[in-house]
């Protein structure tokens, strides 16, 4: 049951293309896997009041947002048939285009895998204490609303 | 009794302030109270309070030693 113990969710700055790749690559020896679901966070060039967002800054209260990552992943384990998952979200500044959140969901059968995924997304938005300083072009920022 | 109290983003950019330590308090609406008499400008801002990583809906008593965060609304992904 190694997948269930805590893991390390934040990434220092943006999640990279290799990264994940190479995360999709470790799973070809859990040959019981049929699908994967994968959700990425990608940083969006928002304009607001005429000005580009250019970056976003995140920041987290850190002790409590693990916690709630490690219920988060318990409550999936538990709601959903899954053969492991994994979430990484990035701190400090990721720059637009940039990936942000990576939610990576495997499972026998596709629809756990896509269930879970979105469910997942959806609870790491309105439960973990995360936020983001908006940057614009002139360097200026402020604060990222949720939609 | 003190009560070591956190201020994230927004919050903690209002107040100038991440972390406070406040005295005195026995629950969390008299510890929004004296914040709020404190930093004038919080009175703007949107935000909920976790007593121990735990976010409380209602008036909370405070121990000696308890973590209050002000936590602005949360913004991840």
């Amino acid at each position: 049951m190694t997948e269930k113990k805590k893991h390390n969710v934040f990434i220092q700055g943006a999640i990279t293309p290799n990264f994940i790749a190479d995360s999709i690559a470790k799973h070809s020896g859990k040959t019981n896997i049929g699908g994967h679901d994968i959700f990425l966070g990608q940083v969006r060039n928002d304009l607001i009041d005429d000005k580009t967002v250019v970056a976003i800054e995140y920041s987290a209260y850190l002790e409590m947002a693990e916690e709630q990552f490690h219920e988060i992943r318990e409550a999936a384990f538990t709601k959903y048939n899954l053969v492991c998952m994994h979430i990484y979200h990035s701190l400090g500044a990721v720059k637009t285009g940039e990936i942000c959140l990576f939610v990576f969901v495997s499972s026998k059968h596709r629809k756990d895998a896509f269930d879970a995924c979105r469910d997942i997304v959806e609870q790491i938005k309105e439960m973990v204490p995360i936020w983001g300083k908006e940057i614009f072009e002139d360097e200026s920022h402020t604060w990222k609303i949720n939609k | 009794m003190n009560i070591n109290v956190l201020l994230f983003g927004s919050l903690a950019e209002a107040t100038g302030k991440s972390q406070l330590e406040i005295n005195n308090v026995l629950d969390t609406e008299t510890l929004r109270s004296k914040l709020l008499r404190e930093f004038p400008k919080l009175e703007k801002y949107k935000f909920v309070i976790a007593v121990c990583k735990h976010v409380v809906k209602s008036n909370t008593i405070l121990h000696e030693g308890d973590t209050v965060a002000l936590l602005p609304p949360f913004a991840g992904g």
